[in-house]
Order: structure tokens, then sequence, then C-alpha cells
């Protein structure tokens, strides 16, 4: 009626128009929406599709019931020995046992008992230093975020390490303490409507121009420091080797340094290859080609091997920092070329019109296209991270025990020997855990970032 | 006559080798506004993407309000910082809303106070009538909104000059309407503009002058009464009777 309306309005010519008013909307027809609809519509909408969502069913079950009377029903749950297991019920069930006795190594690895304190303290140190991240009005999360990424490993390395410290140690964990101090003092002023910690400290100190308040600022910041420089030569731990650290903690010291030292390194090896200076993005694209057509086996191989016949004899570089900086340098390749892909993806556009607004390569870089680029990266970054994760099992082959080694370890426990199905269900478990929970905060991260932002 | 605002002496540029603009000499003098017309690839965005140096030049001088562009980047950044541009895909910033879309230079290069900067932004969101969309993403917006926006943002840095590069170009027909109307609001308020389009109605009504290009050349250079009557070159005369 609406288009006859037009029609005619037009033929009338110029004099008397007629109004055009639009159709109201009218609800979908009821076979579109609720439960029986979808049920016909995505699983049984013609025969073939009705035997496919069947067979479905039916493997799910088949998989579900058999890991179900393995794992749980037929499984045992108190033994003192695989024997005792394999008498009771053969390899019909699992052996739980034998994993629950382990599973303080499958953790810490040979890290010695009595110590192991000191891991559980630097896993809560980390949380507790994260945690502002997460309350609603802290203001300065990203500095937080950065004291952590940088501060965390300085003061976490002589938690776990210990031992004699001289004074550049001494200075090194001291700022580490101070930037624990500071993140924990600014979180709690800011919740409590304070502002950031310097500037109330300042101001406690009777400043009152902003020069005195920065001033005065840097003289609270000189102050925590001293404090912590006097906590930390109170402070003495055992020395702990590091060929005795294994299992998950290794595994996410050495996955936890290669994530966070990756990415900011991938930035800059793609920025560097994206150069307009030849020298910079030759010496970039090479190092990115050489460590990408590598395999991470062979890199781990010769950092371990041959990196000591290159150094003067004498000089000893840790097993650990050795395997670390190579995944470290393995990730970060990969990373180059991730962000480089992101970077291709931000239209020149933006490039012109944030430099025809008077700014500068760095400020464009870092404020206008970083942030998107990231923005679109963020489902490959993290791919990246969970693959770094588990590829952290390689390091066993250079003689580490990581999560992965301690498992396979339990099979040739003299009391738990060929025990091996079981502690792998169980680090599968593991690493499920971790990878999922990186996957999700993945999603939820970029559905955060997304909202009202579609190209 | 008086010290011209923009001034191109003898400039050449070229695309690998390929010759982009040939010996351009072009002088604007304050408050005057120019159209720049021409088939596509006739140099003319190129032309004024050198007035601010997105393009660099090879031959000749390029002088703005005195000052000449050279290899000291941070004196280029200077001189560029009283140019305002807008752009054919308007390069508004999507991870920004329009507030700050607008306050982003005034905060990072000319570092005033938040406040300050976003009462300069909405006083010019205001002046092109979208003061209620400021806390919206621009991809939220329609197309001619997200130009009107571009143009508020260039101006929030108080140029001398707005440089327009085919601003309409990928409008909607009911669209184009209203940025050309922003566009001669801020013409009737003195600013020097130059201004890169095919609305020759626009042209007519704003332009003092109107600048043919062709093939990286300016062809013909009249006022449009003399443009549109009696262009001199029959290479103006069949671009006209194209495009009218």
């Amino acid at each position: 009626m609406a288009k006859e309306q037009k029609t005619s309005g037009a033929a009338a010519g110029a004099a008397a128009f007629k109004t055009f008013t639009p159709m109201a909307a009218r609800p979908a027809p009821k076979d579109l929406t609720g439960v029986t609809a979808w049920l016909r519509t995505n699983l049984f909408s013609s025969v073939p599709s009705a035997l496919l969502t069947f067979l479905g069913l039916w493997i799910a079950w088949s998989v579900l019931s058999a890991l179900v009377s393995w794992g749980w029903v037929n499984a045992v749950f108190q033994a003192s020995s695989r024997r005792e297991c394999l008498d009771k019920v053969g390899l019909s069930g699992a052996c739980w046992p034998g994993v629950v006795v382990w599973i303080p190594n499958l953790i810490y690895g040979l890290y010695p008992k009595d110590q192991v304190w000191r891991i559980n303290w630097g896993a809560l140190l980390l949380i507790v230093w994260l945690l502002p991240l997460w309350l609603p009005r802290v203001q300065s999360k990203i500095i937080i975020g950065f004291s952590t990424v940088l501060l965390f490993p300085l003061l976490a390395s002589y938690l776990f390490l210990g031992g004699p410290k001289g004074w550049i140690w001494t200075a090194l964990i001291a700022v580490g303490l101070t930037g624990f101090l500071w993140s924990l003092l600014t979180a709690a002023s800011e919740s409590l409507g304070g502002g950031p910690f310097l500037r109330l400290a300042a101001r406690l100190m009777g400043a009152k121009t902003a020069e005195e308040e920065a001033q005065r600022g840097r003289l609270a910041l000189l102050g925590l420091f001293a404090i912590a420089v006097l906590l930390v030569t109170q402070w003495n731990l055992d020395f702990v080797p590091t060929r005795v650290w294994g299992g998950l903690f290794l595994t996410l010291v050495i996955s936890g340094f290669a994530i966070t030292f990756s990415l900011p390194a991938g930035i800059i090896l793609a920025l560097g290859r994206r150069s307009k200076m030849p020298v910079i993005s030759l010496l970039c694209t090479t190092f990115i080609e050489l460590f990408r057509s590598v395999p991470l086996i062979t890199i781990l191989f010769m950092f371990n091997t041959m990196l000591p016949l290159f150094l003067p004899a004498g000089v000893e570089v840790n097993q650990l920092l050795r395997a670390i900086v190579a995944v470290c340098l393995f990730a970060s390749a990969y990373m180059a070329e991730i962000v480089r892909g992101g970077l291709q993806a931000i239209p020149r556009g933006q490039y012109e019109a944030a430099s025809a607004m008077g700014l500068g390569y760095w400020q464009s870089t870092s404020l206008i296209i970083m942030p998107q680029a990231l923005k679109i990266m963020i489902p490959n970054i993290v791919g990246i991270f969970i693959g770094l994760l588990k590829d952290t099992t390689l390091v066993s082959i250079v003689g580490l025990f990581d999560l992965l080694s301690m498992a396979r370890a339990i099979a040739r426990d003299p009391g738990w020997i060929g025990l091996f199905l079981e502690p792998m269900f169980f680090i599968t478990v593991v690493y499920f855990i971790f990878c999922f929970a990186m996957s999700q905060y993945s999603m939820s991260l970029e559905k955060r970032l997304g909202a009202g932002e579609r190209r | 006559m008086k010290e011209p605002l923009i001034e191109l002496v003898g400039v050449n540029k070229w695309f690998g080798s390929f010759h982009a603009l040939k010996d351009i000499n072009l002088r604007v003098a304050e408050g005057e506004r120019i159209v720049v017309c021409g088939p596509s690839g006739s140099g003319k965005s190129t032309m004024i993407r050198c007035v601010n140096q997105l393009e660099a030049h090879q031959e000749g001088d390029i002088v703005i309000a005195g000052r000449h562009y050279g290899r000291d980047e941070r004196e280029n950044a200077a001189i560029r910082s009283d140019i305002g541009m807008v752009f054919q895909s308007f390069n508004l910033f999507p991870h920004l809303t329009v507030l700050e879309n607008c306050t982003f230079a005034l905060t990072y290069v000319k570092q005033l106070p938040k406040a300050q900067a976003d009462a300069i932004a909405l006083e010019l969101l205001t002046r092109v009538r979208i003061p209620e969309q400021a806390a919206k993403y621009p991809m939220q917006l329609s197309g001619g909104q997200q130009q009107r926006v571009a143009i508020a943002r260039a101006l929030c840095m108080r140029p001398k000059i707005m440089l327009f590069d085919e601003p309409t170009a990928s409008l909607d027909p009911e669209m184009i309407n209203e940025v050309l109307a922003t566009m001669i609001e801020l013409a009737e308020s003195g600013m020097t503009m130059m201004v890169v389009t095919h609305e020759m109605g626009f042209a007519r009504k704003v332009a003092d002058r109107i600048i043919f290009m062709d093939q990286g050349e300016i062809v013909e250079e009249a006022p449009p009464e003399r443009f549109f009557r009696e262009p001199e070159y029959d290479r103006t005369r069949l671009f006209l009777s194209q495009i009218l």
C-alpha cells in the first residue's frame, strides 16, 4: 500500500504530495523462535542431519563413559604401590595414589621440601601485586602493571634462588621491593580516595605547588627505597641451585619469562623490520628469519652445548638461564611477525591523520597505531602464549625437569614402576586449565576492547 | 601584493620515476579559498599533500607563512601545526571516542590540560553541529557526521590553513550537503582553504580561484566566473563538459 502511495504521489506531480509513512515492524513468526524451533533448525533439519546428531551423541557417550569407568568407577584411590593397584583392578581402572603421592614433586620439582614455602610466597606475591588491576577505583593501573612485569622478576629471583648477595644484587632486589611497596600503597591510597600515593605523601610532607609535589614525591620514593634496602640486607635465604628447580614451577618460570619478554621484544623487532632505516630493518629481518626458520629444539641445543664454547673459559652461564634466553629469542621472532601482520592491517590513513595533526613517529605509533593493532592481534598473541607454555616441555632435552619430565619420572619410581597413563592424564588436565584460562581471558579482553568499534 | 600564506615555487615531485608534479607555482593569500580540480591522477591530491609535507617534494620550495620546509623534522612539524587536513576517508581514530579524537592532538601535541582540551573540542563539535555525539565512537556515526568530526578535529588545533582532500568523494548524496554546508560556513569565517573536489556547485559558490590540473601541471587558474564561462584551454573545456 505504501508503494502505491509513493507512485501515485509522484504521478500526481509537484502540486499535491502524499505523505509516505513507513510500515510498522511486526514480530517474527512463532516457528522461528523457541526451543523446539532451535532443535529443528540446528539438530534435526533433515534426515542426514538427524543421523549425524545421533552419531555425535553416541561418540560423545562412548568416550565419556569409558573415561568415567576408567578414571572413577574402576579407579583405585587407596594403595601404597602400583602392585597393589594391579592386584585390585588390573588395567581396567586408574591408579591415582601414585599421582597423589607425586603431586608435590609435579608442582615443585626437586626443590627442597622445607623451602617450598618460598615458591608459594612468590606466587602469592605476584597475585597481590596484580590484584590492584582488578580494583575499580585504582587509577594507576598501567604503571602498576608495568612495575609488576619489570620488577617482579628481580624480587622473585632472589626469593627462589637465595644465597649470598653482593651490593648490586642487594640494590636490584631493593628496587623490586620498592616497586612492590609502591604498588600496594598506591592501590590502597587510590582505593580510599587519596589519589596517587606519592602525591599524597608529598602533601603530607607539606608540599603546596605542583613542583614541590613532584620533588617531595621523589623524596618519598627514595625513602621507600631506603626502607627496602634495609629490609633486603636483613633478609637471608638459603641458596637453592636451579638444577633442582622443576615441575610446574619450572614450566611457569620459563614460560612466564618468555611471555613477558616476547611481546615487547616482538613489537620492537616488528617496528624495526618496517623501519625506513636500512641497517635497522636488515638487522631485525635477519634476526626474525633466522630464529623463525630453526626449530626450538635446535636453538635450545645450540644455547646449551655451543654457547659455552664461545664464552671465555671459567665463565659459566646458568643452564636454566640459557634455556630461558633461547625460548625468549625464539618466541620474540614469532611474535614480531604477528605484530607486523597487525600493523599492516592498520590503514595508511591513520598514520597520515596522526602526522597531519603534528604527532611524531613514537607518539602516533604508541598511541594510535599500536592500540588498534594489538587489539586485532589478541587471538594470535594469546595463541603464541599458549604455544609457549606447551613448548617449554622441550627443555627436558637439555636436562631440565619441567612438568612433563617430572610426570614421566613417576614411571621410574620403584613403588610406581610403569605408571604412565595416570600422570599423563593429570598433567593434561593441568595444561588444559592454564591454556583454557588464557584463551578465555583473551576472549573477554577482546569483547571488552571491541565494544562500540566495529570496523 | 600582500605576503602570501602559502607559496609554492617551482615544485617538482617524483614517485620513483613517475613525474607527479611539474613546476608548480602557486601563491595563496590569507583568507583566500582555492578549489583544485582535474581528472584523477592529475596530481591535485599530491599537490595539497605536499603543502603539509605528507609527501616530500624533491625540487622547489614550499613556504608557509614565511617558513620553509627543510630537513629539520621538528621545524617541519612546527610549520605543519598551522595546517589542518581533512581526508577523503575521514581517518578518524576508531579506538577513541569522537571527543577523544578531537582532544588528542591538544593533549599530546599542545599538552593542554584535559578540561581545557575538552572545552575546545566541544566548542568545535558544536560549530559542526554534532556536540551530542561526543561520547560515541566514530563507527557509530554516519559518513557525513564522521567527516564533520574530522573537520572539527582539524580545527581544534586552531590552524591558519585548512586542506581538504576530496572531502565528499566517499559520501552518500544525502550526506554531501551537510559536509559542504559546514565547509561553506568555515569559508565565510575567513579561513584560508585549499579544497580538492569535484563539487562544482561548491566551487562556484565559495572559491576565489579555481585551479585546474592535468598530468602534474597547473593548466588553468581563474576566478569561478571566468573558469566556468570562458576557460582558456581546450583541456579545461573538455573536463568541464564531462563533469557538468
